[in-house]
């Protein structure tokens, strides 16, 4: 059973004439940490709301079957600004997965953020925090829609690495213009193109690597790299 | 901020009164209409004890109002935000009565309750809250997208932390409408004395106008304007004090 189905998905925009997916169909079959991939305005983001349940109005079938409970996070997201870092993760944070949190704030390297307020903090690190906050959630599947953006390579791989080690089971959509780290990381990977081509949706599979070790180019590497832009 | 807001006050009543003067000796008005300068200091200087009692006692009242205004405003806005039928009703029934003048209907409170304090209360509190009121519930309405998003997505918003979130971030915008609202409740103090009362210093500018006393009006203007200047500059520190708290 898939975790998500996708079929003859049709939407446009209530305010646009065009469709931003017509015919639309892919399908993601089993946890893991999968990728959403396209250029800038193919819809990964509207896709990633649908797929949330944060947005209707769309025409065919998008069955989430295998994720009860799912999350959508953006890089786009503040924390109040009445209380420190600290505090506010503290707040949110089920008992349950203190331990984990505390896991988090190290392997993100947060450890200095805590006692500052949100507005205080670099862009990246408002990504880490915001990130974290969402993993200590009970979840089955998790969109990361940019979440890592302006956080340096090397964090963002041991970031990566380290999500896919603890929660080998739940469901990771990942959302990057890294098209590297995407299949370096990513079992599957959905790339959305024009709505123009078709399939509009073409399922790659990644290197799902589980460590930062890879450094240099590899042959695996440089295939999915080719595909994608085969196919983009 | 003391010195600023007083010094604008004066030297723009000191413009007016320039142009009264210059309006007078330039169209040849007589001094029934217009006084000289003289007779205007004469008067102040005649009248002035008084006319302060007068005004303090208008600006207490509009402090009362300007409170009990804030206070209701706040809670209706609180109650307007959620998406509630109630919400709904309390949207729509504040749009539409805030449209409508609300000085037209200060003749009836006369009636019902007389010309003392709780009249001129009402009408001040009227005057004022109606405008708090929409801007309250426009912020208050008004998600605050990207810190709202996580609470909603994990089942932890409340009704609660929705207002608290909107209010912190639109701290600033509240508190300039709360210190522009008190100008507002000044004047609904001194309308409602105008109308039909019999103490502050509305009631004085009646009792001028009635005797055709351009002196004691222009008086009576200036020490409006100072006990004005003066609470808005409280309320003004008060407005910063809360947002460089919250802001901390």
């Amino acid at each position: 059973m898939p975790i998500i189905r996708c079929h003859h998905l049709h939407y446009r925009y209530p305010e646009g004439d065009n469709l931003l997916f017509e015919n639309l169909a892919f399908e993601i079959r089993e946890p893991g940490f999968h990728a959403i991939f396209g250029h800038s305005g193919t819809g990964k983001t509207t896709l990633a709301r649908m797929i949330a349940g944060e947005l209707g109005g769309f025409e065919g079938d998008l069955v989430i079957e295998g994720a009860k409970r799912v999350l959508y996070t953006h890089n786009m997201e503040r924390l109040p600004g009445w209380a420190d870092v600290g505090e506010l993760l503290q707040v949110v944070t089920p008992a349950i997965a203190r331990k984990q949190l505390d896991r988090l704030i190290e392997t993100f390297g947060l450890q200095g953020c805590l006692r500052s307020r949100f507005a205080r903090l670099s862009l990246g690190q408002k990504n880490r925090v915001n990130l974290a906050r969402y993993l200590v959630q009970p979840f089955d599947m998790l969109i990361m829609d940019e979440s890592l953006a302006n956080v340096d390579e090397t964090t963002r791989s041991s970031i990566v690495t380290e999500i896919k080690s603890i929660f080998p089971d739940r469901c990771f959509l990942y959302i990057s213009h890294n098209m590297i780290e995407v299949s370096r990381y990513c079992r599957e990977i959905v790339v959305i193109r024009s709505p123009k081509k078709q399939p509009q949706a073409v399922c790659l599979t990644g290197l799902d690597a589980s460590s930062t070790d890879i450094v240099g180019p590899s042959a695996g590497l440089e295939r999915v790299l080719l595909e994608i832009v085969h196919v983009t | 901020m003391l010195h600023n807001r007083m010094a604008q006050f004066l030297l723009l009543y000191g413009v007016a009164l320039t142009g009264l003067l210059g309006l007078k000796y330039g169209l040849g008005l007589s001094d029934y209409i217009i006084p000289p300068f003289l007779e205007i200091y004469r008067t102040g200087l005649d009248v002035t004890p008084r006319y302060v009692a007068h005004v303090l006692n208008t600006l207490s009242i509009a402090i009362l109002g300007h409170a009990i205004s804030l206070v209701l405003a706040f809670a209706m806005g609180m109650l307007a935000a959620g998406k509630s039928a109630i919400a709904a009703l309390v949207k729509t029934a504040a749009y539409h009565v805030q449209s409508y003048p609300i000085v037209a209907v200060a003749p009836i409170i006369f009636i019902l309750l007389g010309d003392g304090l709780l009249s001129r209360l009402i009408i001040s509190v009227l005057i004022c809250y109606f405008p708090l009121l929409l801007t309250v519930m426009g912020v208050l309405s008004e998600p605050i997208e990207d810190i709202e998003h996580f609470y909603r997505m994990t089942g932890h918003i409340s009704w609660g932390l929705q207002v608290r979130v909107r209010m912190f971030e639109n701290i600033g915008n509240l508190t300039t409408v709360a210190v522009g609202s008190a100008t507002m409740a000044m004047v609904g103090t001194i309308v409602s004395e105008f109308i039909a009362s019999n103490a502050g210093i509305g009631y004085s500018i009646r009792v001028a106008l009635y005797q055709s006393d351009m002196a004691k009006i222009i008086i009576a203007l200036l020490w409006i304007g100072i006990a004005t200047s003066l609470y808005l500059i409280l309320v003004e520190w008060i407005g910063n004090l809360i947002h460089r708290r919250m802001a901390a």
